[in-house]
């Protein structure tokens, strides 16, 4: 019995091209819709954490106790070399960066403004997180005597000032007495993370050292793990080894990238209903349109004494086989996008001043992860099986005489 | 196969209530060319829905042999409606994605005769009914003339014991009418099928042997 009611499904399915094809067209491009949407709230969520990562806090940080309380150089990491040895000999530990930096005043001619002054290795932080691409403009370099220094993009805006401006940074050095810099802007970065693009000069370690008459002293260490998930594994690790520093994990040292991610994740899922919503209902008409349409045929089998379950097997089979397409047309086109997003990105360019507010790049990459897949499949069969239920009730209620004499429907 | 005190009453008890059938008695014998005539609402559709099992009698039985039909339930009922009885309505009776061919041997495939059964019983149809020619078409290209000639052979093709049409020839003029009654006459002398209208179409009633008359849903004349 069930071979005729397949057999009637994929003839009814190959001789009505036109409503198949709108049917798996309609699966398909809601389907492609809700995968790209996915990939690019993650995209845009990971991206978020890695610069933060990339340009400030690696995975994990070391801090001197209270540093991160008071932000006071006296609490610095005395003799950061058998740590910086123990780092680098360690397996786990992929790179590593030691900062020096001070809270103070910038000042140009015309203005002055609150910002953190950080002494780095660039060749370090080049290793740690590839900090050159963060460049926008000028060099990666403190120039052959080190006085020059790197701004962030937004203060560097504010303080009105362009490559081979001077700049005066005032700050406290170690014995409490205030001191000025002079250095010339040879590079503006641009990292996507508001603390160093709203608030940070970059200067040389050595710079940094005579300036706050503080040698071989750190205030941060900044690591990267070769395999994120050992990040946990390793901040213990280090916390038993220095009893005395703070180690903390990036997402500890920026908890709002964490209510950023799971506010996004809420948007996405939102979002994601919305789309599912629409899509399915889509669905639903279509396929609610094509029993209903057919509803008088259907009365005709069942007078003739086609069996009810013979007729559901057909509707079902149709329904789900166009499902299957539908979904396989969606997926490949959905993923052909993700690729596309993922590798080229989408210029955003002229939303940019918006989007950097919320620490987005000018270029959006999508994230591609197999769940997407399954949660898809899943979202579509789902609606699928919704869209036969109420069609396959009312077949089952209606008297077929009444449909065939037109008293019904 | 026997009537015996058949009523049917639609929206019993209520305002509305029509009383469509009266304490029917009737018998039919096999091979026989009957119609149900009578003025329109006398109750010709009712009594063929419920011969058919397509509509259930208020009270009364029908015997087919021994068989109790009205006891059946509705599961037995379709599967009786399946092996012994072919139905001809007024029009669109065809399912639009199988092609002429495959309409006709719709039932035989859901009782699983085989392939070359069903095939060489089409093409003896196809002759009587003539129809050879549009056995590929789809019903949408075709005629309503030939639709309802396909509908014919579909009803028979399986050999049921009884065929039941409703209107048949309602949608058709004078010369497809005349063609249809005189092919279903001939299925009737060459293969004694059992063949029960409705109509109050001159060709129908032309054509047929005995003539049941119908008035208020009781039977006032037979013939
Ligand atoms: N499903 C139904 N619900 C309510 N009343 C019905 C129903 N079917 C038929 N009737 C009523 O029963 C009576 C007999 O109707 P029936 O359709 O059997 O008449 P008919 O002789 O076939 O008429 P026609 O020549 O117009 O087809 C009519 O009064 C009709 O209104
Ligand atoms: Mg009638």
């Amino acid at each position: 019995m069930y071979k005729i009611a397949l057999d009637l499904a994929l003839k009814s399915l190959m001789r009505r091209k036109t409503r198949t094809l709108m049917v798996i067209m309609m699966i398909a491009l809601s389907l492609s819709g809700l995968l790209f949407l996915q990939g690019l709230y993650d995209g845009m969520v990971s991206h978020m954490i890695n610069t933060t990562i990339r340009s400030d806090s690696g995975d994990i940080s070391l801090y001197a106790k209270q540093y991160r309380f008071e932000k006071n150089i006296d609490y610095h990491i005395d003799d950061p070399e058998p740590i910086q040895a123990y780092l680098y000999q360690s397996e786990e530990i992929n790179a590593y960066a030691v900062r020096l930096m001070q809270e103070g005043l910038v000042s140009t001619a015309h203005k002055s403004l609150g910002a953190t002054l950080r002494g780095v290795t660039l060749e370090d932080e080049r290793k740690f997180g590839d900090f050159y691409t963060f460049l926008s403009q000028g060099k990666f370099s403190f120039g052959p005597k080190n006085q020059d220094a790197l701004i962030g993009f937004k203060l560097a805006e504010k303080l009105k000032v362009t490559l081979g401006s001077r700049l005066i940074f005032t700050a406290q050095d170690a014995n409490g007495e205030i001191n000025a810099i002079a250095f010339r802007i040879s590079g503006i970065v641009k990292t996507g993370n508001l603390t160093i693009d709203e608030g940070s000069v970059f200067v040389s370690m050595e710079t940094m050292e005579r300036f706050l008459t503080l040698p071989n002293s750190a205030t941060q260490i900044a690591l990267r793990v070769k395999d994120e998930s050992q990040i946990k594994s390793v901040q213990d690790t280090l916390q038993k080894k220095f009893k005395t520093l703070d180690v903390l994990r990036w997402d500890e040292l920026y908890p709002l990238l964490i209510q950023m991610r799971e506010m996004m994740n809420i948007f996405n899922w939102v979002s994601y209903a919305i789309v599912f919503a629409v899509a399915a209902l889509g669905i639903f008409g279509v396929i609610l349109m094509s029993i209903l349409e057919r509803m008088r045929e259907f009365s005709i089998m069942m007078a003739i004494g086609t069996p009810y379950r013979n007729i559901r097997y057909q509707i079902i089979s149709e329904a789900f086989a166009m499902a299957l397409f539908g979904y396989v047309f969606g997926a490949l086109l959905g993923w052909g996008f993700l690729l596309y997003t993922a590798s080229v990105g989408i210029d955003l360019r002229y939303f940019e001043a918006g989007l950097e507010s919320f620490g987005l790049n000018a270029i959006l990459y999508a994230d591609i992860r197999y769940y997407y897949f399954f949660q898809a499949f899943a979202a579509v069969f789902f609606a699928t099986f919704l869209s036969v239920l109420w069609p396959l009730h009312v077949l089952k209620k209606i008297k077929p005489i009444e449909v065939i004499q037109g008293k019904m429907l | 196969m026997k009537l015996i005190n058949i009523s049917k009453t639609f929206f019993p008890d209520s305002p509305k209530e029509v009383k469509a059938l009266v304490n029917i008695n009737l018998t039919f014998e096999e091979g026989e060319f009957t119609t149900l005539s009578g003025e329109s609402g006398s109750g010709k559709t009712t009594l063929l829905n419920i011969i058919g099992g397509l509509e259930r009698a208020s009270s009364g039985s029908i015997f087919l042999d021994n068989l109790e039909l009205t006891a059946l339930s509705d599961e037995q009922m379709a599967d009786f409606r399946l092996r012994h009885i072919g139905f001809v309505f007024q029009a669109y009776n065809l399912i639009s994605v199988l092609t002429v061919r495959e309409n006709i041997g719709f039932i035989m495939k859901l009782l699983r005769f085989d392939e070359v059964e069903i095939d060489s019983r089409i093409d003896e149809l196809a002759v009587i009914l003539q129809i050879e020619d549009i056995l590929d078409k789809f019903p949408g290209q075709i005629s309503g003339g030939q639709q309802q000639r396909v509908a014919v052979a579909r009803a028979v093709a399986s050999r049921p014991k009884l065929i039941l049409a409703d209107e048949p020839t309602a949608n058709l003029d004078s010369k497809n009418s005349e063609r249809l009654m005189h092919m279903l006459r001939t299925l009737n002398e060459k293969e004694h099928v059992t063949v029960i209208f409705a109509s109050h179409d001159r060709y129908v009633l032309d054509q047929s042997r005995r003539i049941i008359v119908l008035e208020d849903g009781a039977v006032i004349e037979d013939h």
